[in-house]
């Protein structure tokens, strides 16, 4: 029984991890209609960042983190200036230079950092038990507590700020929202930034637990991508819904079929969502 | 796109093809050893990069599992070698009949959701693959490699370059036939304006489906023949790196364009023996100048060689072509 709640618990953290990851996937899906196949990449160079701030430079950990997430979030912005801004209305070359981009930093990655795996410190240590049943790593809690706050902050941003009101009118009707004077370039550039922020944040707040190596991103990415059209593409709420489920059936899967297969329940998930309800929990149909 | 189809009594193309196709067939009494290896890995990479544009370049769609269906079709015709004994000629077809069924079945299902989800899912399926390939190694032997023979006789540098070039000319000459046949016109206008194809009665999501299941097929067979001339078949085949590979030989050499792919296969697979003193730098140098070439060129170098020779003969029937 406490092997169960244990992989419930661990379902959970990873889940709402999976759902932060997938936000900023699904931010800039909603709004560009852009993959960003380099979101796993951006993650990792958080976690680098981050490392490198306080191990490197004996920064405080949690301001190496807030550097890490505002250098990826200058970064997004450069990105989506140079590489993505010429390839609007051409869905094709956005997921070839994306795809290109993730290889790009994935070499650079090994020759800048090495292939061994890198992580910053612990914030906290040692372990509390939970309800009486198991111990689980004060990390780990923790790491989720800061995960649900910037789920948390995103969703306050996004509903209760003009800019999340501008965010959501673009991703419901970019033209419709473009005739009110909504400027549709800064809105891209803006909310490009801001999903790569989000893919560094969930790779700081990780980079403790699973310490980041060059390659590790490709399955960062597939995650989101698998939470992402589980949800619904553009959906936020299927995001959380999306991650959790993935969490919790990974973590299951893995504990009573085969921890080999860990990421093909995944894969099948992402089969039975195109196969009953192709446009994923939350998402609507647009064609 | 760009591609300067001649006319019917246009008589370069197929004039340069002939002279190109001698130039290989001389390869094997000209070339050293090594170079000669070099050469059927270009050709294999000739077919990849050719069938992996037939459908990025003429119809609009990205499958990022182009490497994948090659190892499916290496390990098929591989497995049933090396276990079961079966004769790799008979297993060829059957990797690329694989190769085309799985594509069948994994297009089927997100072809119709739109290009992103077939990126999406192609590259979930080859991640997926390699996490097979990787805890089936009683079956597959993972990462120490498939042992498998040749695909026929003794082995030979000589014959095998003789059948990879026969293979790759099938190969080009199928993929020249569909694009100036009805088939290749409808990819096209599927690529251009997917509502306009559609107002036109055309079956889009059956076009694009056709499509990504004859390039996957001709990867399959690709594939195959790649791993019996090996005689180790690893998941280095079905890999992402090898995925990037092929990407980055047609988009430097020109996507959209019929020649753009063959020069950029063959340009890079022969620059990569130059440079591979520098070791892994040379995946970072591709991937660079990539970039910089779907960013800045996105008809890469043979498109651009072809718009300035239009440009040059700068006539009403020059505008036409582009």
């Amino acid at each position: 029984m406490s092997d169960f709640l244990l992989y419930l618990t661990n379902g959970l953290v990873i889940g709402f991890i999976y759902a932060l990851s997938a936000l900023g996937v699904s931010l800039i899906v909603g709004i560009m209609n852009v993959i960003n196949f380099a979101h796993g990449e951006l993650y990792i160079l958080a976690g680098y960042f981050s490392a490198l701030f306080s191990v490197g430079l004996g920064l405080n950990p949690a301001l190496g983190m807030a550097l890490g997430v505002l250098a990826i979030f200058v970064l997004g912005l450069i990105i989506e200036r140079t590489l993505i801004r010429p390839t609007y209305g051409n869905d094709m070359y956005s997921l070839i230079i994306t795809f290109i981009l993730s290889i790009v930093l994935q070499n650079a990655y090994l020759f800048v950092f090495g292939p061994y795996p890198k992580k910053p410190p612990n914030w906290v240590k040692g372990s509390t038990e939970v309800l009486g049943l198991f111990f689980y790593g004060n990390q780990r809690l923790a790491s989720l507590l800061l995960a649900l706050a910037v789920i948390a902050a995103f969703f306050v941003l996004l509903h209760r700020t003009w800019f999340g009101r501008v965010v959501r009118a673009v991703s419901l009707d970019r033209e419709v929202a473009s005739l009110m004077g909504i400027d549709p370039v800064r809105v891209n550039l803006v909310s490009f930034g801001l999903g790569c922020a989000l893919a560094g944040a969930a790779g700081v707040i990780l980079t403790p637990i699973f310490p980041v190596t060059p390659t590790v991103g490709v399955g960062v990415s597939l995650t989101a991508f698998v939470v992402v059209v589980l949800g619904g593409m553009g959906s936020f709420v299927g995001c959380l819904a999306g991650g959790l489920v993935l969490g919790l059936v990974e973590n299951f899967g893995a504990a009573y079929i085969s921890s080999g297969y860990k990421h093909v329940f995944g894969f099948i998930i992402l089969i039975l969502v195109l196969l009953l309800r192709p446009a994923g929990l939350f998402g609507q149909r647009r064609l | 796109m760009s591609e300067a189809a001649p006319g019917k009594g246009n008589l370069a193309g197929p004039v340069w093809a002939a002279l190109a196709l001698a130039v290989f067939l001389t390869f094997p009494f000209i070339l050293d050893q090594y170079w000669l290896h070099t050469a059927i890995v270009g050709l294999f990479y000739v077919m990849m990069a050719s069938s992996w544009n037939l459908l990025a370049g003429f119809t609009g769609q990205v499958s990022f599992a182009h490497a994948a269906f090659a190892g499916i079709g290496a390990y098929t015709s591989g497995i049933l070698a090396a276990r079961f004994g079966l004769p790799p000629l008979v297993g060829l077809p059957l990797g690329a009949l694989l190769a085309a069924l799985l594509g069948l079945g994994l297009g089927g299902l997100c072809i119709r959701m739109g290009g992103i989800y077939l990126s999406l899912t192609t590259l979930a399926f080859s991640e997926i693959l390699r996490l097979v390939i990787n805890n089936e190694y009683q079956v597959t032997r993972g990462t120490m490699g498939l042992k498998v023979p040749t695909l026929f006789g003794a082995y030979s540098k000589t014959t095998s370059f003789y059948v990879m070039l026969a293979a790759a000319v099938l190969v080009l000459a199928l993929i020249r036939w569909i694009l100036r046949s009805d088939l290749g016109l409808s990819f096209r206008a599927v690529q251009n304006d997917e509502v306009a194809a559609a107002s036109l009665g055309l079956p889009v999501v059956r076009v694009r489906l056709t499509a990504f299941v004859i390039s996957s097929a001709m990867a399959g067979l690709a594939g195959s023949l790649y791993g019996h001339y090996l005689l180790l078949i690893t998941p280095h085949i079905p890999s992402l790196d090898l995925m990037f590979l092929v990407l980055a030989m047609t988009v430097i050499g020109g996507l959209g364009t019929f020649v753009g792919p063959i020069f950029g296969a063959l340009f890079l697979e022969a620059l990569s023996e130059y440079i591979r003193v520098w070791g892994e730098f040379h995946v970072l140098i591709f991937g660079l100048v990539a970039l910089g070439v779907a960013r800045f060129a996105p008809v890469g170098v043979v498109g651009l060689i072809q718009g300035w020779l239009a440009a040059r003969r700068a006539g009403p029937a020059a505008e036409e072509n582009r």
